[in-house]
This record gives C-alpha cells, sequence and structure tokens, in this order.
C-alpha cells in the first residue's frame, strides 16, 4: 500500500467515452455493457454480474413504513452517464423557486450556478479550489478519486474491500447497485494519517452527475482519522427517480471515520407528484478500538429508506448514529441505524430527531443487536419526534436483541409538538410564527446539528426552516 | 401447583361458561380457570375484578368490553404453557387495570382498543423464564379516542438459555388528540445464553399527544449492590434482592384480593431455583 | 480497633488518599473534617472496600484482622458499618426484607441462630423509635421516595439494627435541617458505648455540638496534616481552614 499515489495507468482504460445512453432496462448484456464503456477488468465485470445475477432472486424489500409505488426496473436507462447534466445558459434559465431557495440558504452565486446546473466554466475559483485540495491529499499519501479511477489505478485496494462491508447479497438495492453502479468516491487514508482537511464530495468534479447508482468506499487504515462530507445543502437538480447508493467504511484498528450527510434530493411538489426515491445501504465496519460516527440531515427525496449501521466487529469499538429527518407535505421516510455489537466492550450511542409535518410520514427504524461474545457492550439510544399538524404521522421501529448478560442496552422515545404557548411567547417577542418555528425545530435538533462541521451546521439549520416554511397555520 | 391451590382458596367467584355479564356496581371478584373462550362484559358504570388462571396447556381468548365508565381489575396468570389472545375494549371514562404474570412459556397478546373518550388502562406485567423456557408478551394498545390514557409496564428475567420477547406498539389513530401514552419495558439478563428482544413501537398520526417508550436490557444498578453488601448481604444475595424487587415493583400494582402477595412469593420462589 | 498506617489509594489512576494514619480506638469519637475534596469520602469509601478504589499502599487493621483483604460484606459482617453520604435508593426491596436479611447475615457471621419473625419485628420497632423513624417507612422500598432527612435518619436506624462495632458516618449532617440534625445526633450518641467506636466526617462543627469528639483531624490533600481535640473543631469554625493550610503549604 505503500505505493499508493505513483501508480500506471494500467488497463487501457478511457475517459473518453461518448455520450450515449443505452436502452431502458437491465440486462446480463446491459450489465457488461456498463462496464465495457467503463473499461473495467474482467474481475470487476465478473462481480457485476455476479451481483445481477443475484439481484434476480430478489424481490424489493416491503417491511418499511412506506408506501411505494411499484418501481418499473426495466423502464430505467442504467446507463446515462458520463453524461454532462444539462447546461443551462445563465442563472435567468434557472426555476424561480430554486433561485429564492438558494438566496434564503445564502449560497454563493457561483455555488448556486453549479447546483442548479448553469455551466460552470467560468468558475474558475472551485477549479482552483480542487487543484490545492488534491495537492495536500496527495503529500499525506491520501487517495481521495472516482470509483472508476480506483478501479483502475488501485485494483488491490478496491478487490479487498469493495462488496466487504456490504456484500451484493444483502439486499435487494445493494445487489441492483453492484450490478450497476455508475460510479462514485473512493477514499483511502494510509496508516496513522490524520486527514487535514474535510474530504467532501463536492470539491470532486466528476462527483457531479454520477447519477443513480453511486457506490462509495472509504478506508481508514490502521490509526487514520477522516471527516468526510456527502450531498450538500442546497437542493440538487435531479431528474433521477430512483437512488440506489451504497456507502462502505472500513474503520481499521485505532482509526475514526466522521461521516456527515445532508441530504436535500428534491421532495415533490405539494401535492406529492415526483421527487426522488432514495433507497440506501450504508455501513460501516469497526475493528479494535475503531470508532465511526455516522451525521445525517435528511430532508428532501420523496421518499427516503436508509439506516446507516455499524457493525462493531472489534473490541472497545465505538459506533454512533446522529440523525434528523424532516419530512412535510407527502414525504415519507423510514430512516434509522444497525449496531450490531460484536466485539467486547463495544459502545454505540442512537440520537434520532424526526420532524413530521404536512401529510408525510416520519419513521425511526433501528436494530441494537449484542451479539453472545459482546462482553459489556453498551447502547444509549434516543429517538424523539416532533409533531407539526395533525394530518402527519411519526412512528418508531426499534428493535433490540441482547445475548449477553454482562451488556447494557437503553432506548428512550418521546413524542411532541410544538406548543401553541412556546409560539405565542415568541410571536409576543415579535418573530414571525415561521421564524418562531424555525428556532424551535433547530433548538430541538441541536444535538444532532452540533455534530456537523461548523459551515453545514449553518446551512443545515437553515435548510431545516425553510423546509418547514407553510406548514404552520 | 402449589400457586393454583393458594388461588382457588382465595374465595373468588369461579366462572362458569364462555360468558360473563357484570352488572354490579359493587366490585366482586372472579375467578376463570384455563378458560378457552371468555367473552367479559362490564356494563356501563360497573365494576368487577377478575382473575384469569392458565394453570394447564392452553390456547385462551379472552375478550373483554367495558361499557361507559365501567372499571375492571384483572388479573392473568400463567402457570403452564399456554398461548392466549386478551382483548380489550373500553368506552369512554372506562378504567382497566391489567396485571399479567407469566412463569413458565408462554405467549400473550394483548390489543388494547381504547374507544371511547377519557377511557384509561393501565396494565403491569412481567415474566420470568429459566431453563429453555420463551415468553412472548406483546402488547398493542390503540387510542381511538381523544383524552385516553394508557400507561404500560413489562419487566423480563430470563434465567439460563431463556428467551423472553416483549413487542409493545402504542398506536394512536389520526384525531384521537390529547392522547397521554406510555410503555415501558425492563429486563435483567441472568443466564449465559439467555437472550431478550424487544421491540418498542410507537405509531401516531396525531399531534396533540404525550407518548414515551423506554426499553433498557442489563443490569441493574450497580450502586445498589453495593450498597447492600456494606450492610453485610453477599452479592449473590443483593443480586436476588434486587431481582425480586425489580419485578416486586409490578406485582404490588395487582389489588385484587390476596393475589398481590400470592405472585411474589412466587416470584422469589422462581427466582431462587435460578 | 482499626489502626490505619500509610494508606494510599487512587481511582481511575489519579491518586487521592496520599498516606493516612489514624488510630481508633474502642469507646473513641473522632471527628475527620476538611475542605472539598480533600479526600474525607474517598477514606470512608476505601475502609468500606468500595471497589471502585485501588489501595496503592500501606494496611488497614480491624479487630486485629487485615481489612484491605476482605469484600465489602465480610467488612460489614465483621463490625464496620458505612452511613452513606447519599444512600441509594433500591426499587421494589423493602426496608423490612433487605434488614432481616442483613442482620441475619451478620447473625449467621457470628455463629447465632437466625430472628424469628416476631423477633425481628420487635427489633425493628424498638430501633426505629432510637432515630424516630415513621415506622411506615420500613414497608416502603429501600430510601426510595424517602425525603433527605429520612435518608439520613434511615441510615443511623440501619446502624442502629447492626449494632456495628465501628461506624464511619460520611457527612452524615449534610442537607438536614436543625430539628433532624439533633435527631440524628442524638441517636448516634445514644448508640455510642465503651465497646464500639464512631469516626464522623463531617464539614461543619454544628453536629459536633452533640457528637462530642474525642479526636478532631484535618484532611487535606489526601492526607491528615494536623490532629487534635474537640477544640480544633471550634477553632476551625471561627478561623477556617486557611491556617492550617497555609502552614501546610510551607512545610
Amino acid at each position: 500500500m505503500e505505493q499508493i499515489g505513483g501508480r500506471e495507468y494500467k488497463y487501457g482504460f478511457t475517459t473518453e467515452i461518448e455520450t450515449e445512453t443505452i436502452p431502458k432496462g437491465l440486462s446480463e448484456e446491459v450489465v457488461r455493457l456498463i462496464s465495457a464503456k467503463k473499461g473495467e477488468p474482467e474481475w470487476m465485470t465478473e462481480r457485476r454480474l455476479k451481483a445481477y445475477r443475484h439481484w434476480l432472486t430478489l424481490e424489493p424489500p416491503t417491511w418499511a413504513h412506506l408506501t411505494i409505488p411499484e418501481i418499473d426496473f426495466q423502464d430505467i436507462i442504467y446507463y446515462a452517464a458520463p453524461r454532462p447534466p444539462k447546461k443551462l445558459g445563465s442563472m435567468d434559465e434557472v426555476d424561480p423557486e430554486l433561485k429564492r431557495t438558494f438566496e434564503k440558504l445564502g449560497i454563493p452565486l457561483e455555488e448556486q450556478m453549479a447546483l442548479a446546473g448553469v455551466a460552470v466554466d467560468a468558475v474558475m475559483d472551485s477549479v482552483s479550489v480542487k487543484t490545492t485540495f488534491k495537492e495536500t491529499l496527495a503529500e499525506k499519501g491520501i487517495v481521495f478519486c472516482s470509483m472508476a479511477e480506483a478501479i483502475r489505478d488501485y485494483p488491490e485496494l478496491i478487490r479487498k474491500y469493495l462488496g466487504s462491508v456490504v456484500p451484493h447479497t444483502d439486499n435487494f438495492y445493494a445487489a441492483l447497485n453492484a450490478a450497476v453502479f455508475s460510479d462514485g468516491s473512493f477514499c483511502y487514508i494510509p496508516k496513522g494519517v490524520r486527514c487535514p482537511m474535510e474530504l467532501s464530495t463536492y470539491f470532486r468534479i466528476n462527483a457531479a452527475g454520477t447519477g443513480q447508482f453511486e457506490r462509495t468506499l472509504i478506508v481508514a487504515d490502521e490509526g487514520a482519522y477522516v471527516s468526510y462530507l456527502e450531498g450538500c445543502t442546497a437542493p440538487q437538480r435531479d431528474e433521477n427517480q430512483l437512488h440506489a447508493a451504497v456507502v462502505e467504511i472500513v474503520v481499521e484498528r485505532d482509526a475514526e471515520v466522521k461521516y456527515s450527510t445532508v441530504q436535500n434530493w428534491y421532495p415533490g411538489d405539494r401535492e406529492g407528484r415526483g421527487g426522488v426515491y432514495n433507497f440506501v445501504t450504508k455501513r460501516g465496519l469497526c475493528r479494535e478500538n475503531a470508532r465511526l460516527s455516522w451525521t445525517q440531515v435528511e430532508t428532501g427525496s420523496a421518499i427516503t429508506w436508509k439506516y446507516p449501521s455499524c457493525i462493531l466487529a472489534g473490541d472497545n469499538s465505538v459506533g454512533e448514529f446522529y440523525s434528523v429527518a424532516m419530512t412535510n407535505n407527502f414525504q415519507q421516510a423510514d430512516t434509522g441505524t444497525k449496531m450490531i455489537h460484536v466485539g467486547r466492550n463495544t459502545r454505540s450511542r442512537i440520537v434520532s430527531k424526526g420532524i413530521s409535518a404536512g401529510s408525510s410520514q416520519n419513521s425511526y427504524r433501528g436494530l441494537v443487536r449484542v451479539a453472545k461474545a459482546a462482553e459489556h457492550a453498551r447502547n444509549y439510544s434516543q429517538c424523539d419526534s416532533l409533531l407539526i399538524g395533525d394530518r402527519c404521522g411519526a412512528h418508531t421501529f426499534p428493535v433490540i436483541d441482547v445475548r449477553n448478560r454482562t451488556a447494557v442496552v437503553e432506548h428512550e422515545a418521546t413524542t411532541s409538538k410544538i406548543s401553541e404557548d412556546q409560539l405565542f411567547y415568541c410571536n409576543q417577542r415579535g418573530l414571525t410564527t415561521e421564524d418562531a418555528v424555525g428556532l424551535i425545530v433547530n433548538g430541538y435538533a441541536r444535538e444532532v446539528l452540533a455534530k456537523l462541521p461548523m459551515e453545514f451546521a449553518v446551512e443545515a439549520q437553515k435548510l431545516l426552516a425553510l423546509q418547514l416554511e407553510g406548514s404552520v397555520g | 401447583m402449589e400457586l393454583t391451590n393458594r388461588i382457588r382458596e382465595a374465595g373468588f367467584r369461579p366462572v362458569a361458561g364462555d360468558a360473563l355479564r357484570i352488572d354490579a356496581t359493587e366490585p366482586t371478584a372472579f375467578l376463570a380457570e384455563n378458560p378457552g373462550t371468555l367473552a367479559v362484559e362490564v356494563a356501563a358504570g360497573c365494576r368487577a375484578q377478575l382473575v384469569v388462571l392458565c394453570g394447564a396447556p392452553t390456547a385462551a381468548e379472552l375478550r373483554i368490553v367495558l361499557g361507559t365508565g365501567a372499571a375492571l381489575e384483572a388479573a392473568v396468570v400463567f402457570l403452564s404453557e399456554a398461548f392466549a389472545e386478551i382483548s380489550v375494549v373500553q368506552e369512554a371514562q372506562s378504567s382497566c387495570r391489567l396485571t399479567t404474570a407469566q412463569f413458565v412459556s408462554s405467549e400473550m397478546r394483548c390489543r388494547i382498543g381504547l374507544e371511547g373518550r377519557g377511557a384509561e388502562n393501565e396494565l403491569k406485567g412481567f415474566f420470568v423464564a429459566a431453563g429453555t423456557e420463551h415468553c412472548v408478551a406483546e402488547i398493542r394498545t390503540e387510542h381511538r379516542a381523544t383524552d385516553c390514557r394508557s400507561d404500560s409496564t413489562v419487566r423480563g428475567v430470563a434465567g439460563g438459555a431463556a428467551r423472553g420477547e416483549f413487542r409493545g406498539m402504542v398506536y394512536v389513530a389520526p384525531g384521537a388528540q390529547r392522547t397521554d401514552a406510555r410503555q415501558q419495558n425492563r429486563n435483567v439478563l441472568l443466564g449465559e445464553a439467555a437472550r431478550i428482544e424487544t421491540q418498542p413501537q410507537l405509531e401516531i398520526y396525531a399531534d396533540d399527544v404525550k407518548c414515551s417508550h423506554g426499553a433498557t436490557v442489563g443490569l441493574l444498578d450497580g450502586e445498589a449492590v453495593l450498597y447492600m453488601r456494606q450492610r453485610g448481604l453477599s452479592e449473590n444475595q443483593a443480586r436476588s434482592l434486587q431481582i425480586e424487587g425489580f419485578v416486586g415493583e409490578v406485582v404490588s400494582h395487582c389489588g385484587i384480593g390476596p393475589l398481590s402477595g400470592l405472585l411474589t412469593e412466587a416470584v422469589a420462589a422462581k427466582l431462587e431455583k435460578m | 480497633m482499626l489502626s490505619v498506617k500509610n494508606l494510599h489509594a487512587s481511582v481511575d489512576g489519579k491518586e487521592i488518599l496520599k498516606g493516612i494514619d489514624l488510630e481508633v480506638k474502642a469507646g473513641e469519637v473522632h471527628a475527620i473534617m476538611g475542605p472539598n475534596g480533600s479526600g474525607k469520602s474517598t477514606l470512608a469509601s476505601v475502609l468500606a472496600g468500595n471497589e471502585k478504589f485501588t489501595v496503592t499502599a500501606g494496611s488497614a487493621e480491624f479487630l486485629g484482622r487485615d481489612l484491605l483483604s476482605m469484600p465489602i460484606e465480610e467488612r460489614a459482617r465483621l463490625g464496620l458499618f458505612l452511613g452513606f453520604q447519599y444512600p441509594v435508593e433500591i426499587p421494589g426491596v423493602t426496608m423490612a426484607n433487605f434488614m432481616k436479611l442483613a442482620v441475619n447475615e451478620h447473625r449467621k457471621y457470628r455463629g447465632e441462630e437466625p430472628l424469628t419473625a416476631g423477633q425481628f419485628l420487635k427489633l425493628m420497632r424498638e430501633k426505629s423509635a432510637v432515630v424516630e423513624l415513621d415506622s411506615k417507612l420500613t414497608s416502603r422500598a429501600v430510601n426510595e421516595g424517602f425525603s433527605g432527612g429520612e435518608k439520613k435518619k434511615n441510615e443511623i436506624f440501619q446502624m442502629a439494627m447492626l449494632d456495628p462495632k465501628l461506624a464511619i458516618l460520611d457527612e452524615t449532617d449534610s442537607g438536614l435541617d436543625i430539628d433532624a440534625l439533633r435527631i440524628v445526633a442524638t441517636g448516634v450518641t445514644r448508640l455510642h458505648t465503651p465497646q464500639n467506636a464512631t469516626v464522623v466526617i463531617t464539614h461543619y462543627q454544628r453536629l459536633l455540638d452533640y457528637i462530642v469528639p474525642d479526636y478532631v483531624h484535618v484532611l487535606y490533600k489526601g492526607r491528615i496534616i494536623h490532629s487534635g481535640d474537640k477544640t480544633l473543631a471550634l477553632k476551625l469554625e471561627k478561623e477556617g481552614y486557611d491556617w492550617l493550610i497555609n502552614d501546610y503549604r510551607e512545610e
């Protein structure tokens, strides 16, 4: 692994694929075609095929508290990348609603253009940011590149780690992703290295438009540290309906990974038309003394099905899950975590804050399992729900399974609403009801927001308030 | 079994047949032994006490209806392997206190429907599973009217290679405003191969509600053990006393004749053998 | 009765006691005073056998036996009683059950027959009078829902029930109003005999108005920096600890 960084171009990989799409539908040929288009080596093609064949034997999961319209998997185009997003000529062509949102969030104009899909070739700043960024990382021996590049340049690492935490047999969508994943990010932090900056997909130009089947792999080798940011607080323009991403994290001995997400895909309109289906499998494996912390702020997507999890395999490893999930209008979210305690003295902590408004349905679903060998495992879970309005639903579905008598597991949940008294008090001090709700909701979610890197947290706060507009009468 | 006999001798009035209608305002304590199907109706404004004893392998179906303002205190005791489905339907302003006691492998499914405004339900249950026993306690509480209150507590002890399962659900229907619902499940694992699974769930479709649930699996307070040892108890003595107290808190809730005392003794006797 | 020599103890790697020497003989009352954080409660916990603390050096003999090698309950049965600063609540465990078990364990240790239910109830009634403890409290769960004053009375009630050789009372006066303080202190005095001994850990002189000490020790930073008779407590009340601490610093 010392050789990472100076590796040569090996597999005749070509990045100059014509912009084209293949016909709708999924078959072995399509899987082969995707792999060929991406110039992948034979072993990768075989992996994809194996996943595809397994996927054929599976049915979409139905256990979540979600109403999912039937998805015709033969009606989806599985290869459209690396098509650049549709470029708009200028900000004038951008949807006024989207522009208003950007302004409220206080996003710089350049970023607005990039996010809205306006041609950003002229935005030199962000390019230079990217360059300095890459140089700093290279000095430390940190690898941060697209999955396609990684398959080409770091095949040993990919063969060792890809699918090691989320195998293609894991679930329906993980199998689908393993078969057809478009691209994604790969990140490797060598032994003992602390990544000096937060890694964000935003900085990687080819992260944009990676499409619906994104694949992320993060490996923190022994004693390494990295904080990784996924997504962006601004609403991403996206035409894909189905997103089935997989994120795998390997946290080796004494290493630490913080993974933060702000998910704000298109949630559909006020009547519940359109919007992204976000069916994501995220999981990390912790070795001895390792620590993995998931923080997520979920405000977008029409349907969210997502359970970032930790397998605490090594002794003394620690898993954390901090989540704010907000749903409004006709959004549905079924999200939570799994903490699997295998090693001794493993500890986990779950803090989940659900906020439901409008006619939305918001569920926390969690599993805490203490295996027989997990002596002195410890878990604490706190799941709170806040209801705004009488048409929404807030649900909690935890499962606790303990097979070791020295373990201590505690779960608490409460449900509440924003009280008239609180609103009246704020109104009396001159706040509008919307501002008051924003304030109260942010206070409610503070414990989770505090876990986000600072700039992210500020934007997430604004986002929560914004997302609730019009939900309080 | 001794407890069976002692309950029989406690002077409760036996229930005959598969239906019991209560229309007295002075409460009488009834005893139903190994009922197959039993329908109990407490008429509006009336009150009663009822002990259901599963002393022989049973598949029991118990349907309880409480009329407006009715009050029932009931206990269901499992002394033999049994499968029991219990449904309690409560009209406005009615109140029901339930105690459930699972001493052996058994599956209890309890569905409580608060159908009328201002109904109240309080349930306290426990299971003590040893050896390879498997106890399931399922409590589904449905709030279907405004201003209802429910409070359920189930405590479980699993020794040896026993399994304990708690499946709780508080369901608050749309419009069931000012619901006050609480659900608690606490468990202690004593056996090296014992297992506890707990699912304390909430499904809420109304916003003006106070709902909370909690579940714990694990050791009891270590400070308390230290305290008791300072007073001269061995660690084992301190722990068994603590576990007796852990179950005892639930048992003492039962106010039907001498039942609480009888159950307490039976719990101590079972724990002693674990 | 109790002979502590050069006792060092630490918690989580931090040394709290840095060489304590203390001799307590039958019939004596000792008071241990000192500012917050000086190690008074730690000393009590270590002598009682709280496993949270690690003894790193020194020795302690109690009634001619090596105290430090005994588990907590054996120390208790041998006659060492610790009155807790914060008595623990034990849900669901009634005072009566708890005390019956404790009393009979003590008796068994001494080779005596267990008490019958009747004898035990009589003893409970008799001893609860010592601290004017409401007899209703004995049917409740241990310390659960007790007021601050009731908890402290309950400690002295248990001391009366167990009749220890050596009672170490850790801040038994804290959180008591003047009436409760009088009742608790009078209770302790009544239990004092030429055959037993009492070590009172306190912040204030006021408890010592009732329980008159033969010796007063000042504990500071894990060491006894000064010992004297009861007049020392009065001087400390008037002048505080500064004069002693300053002297100590100069050393």
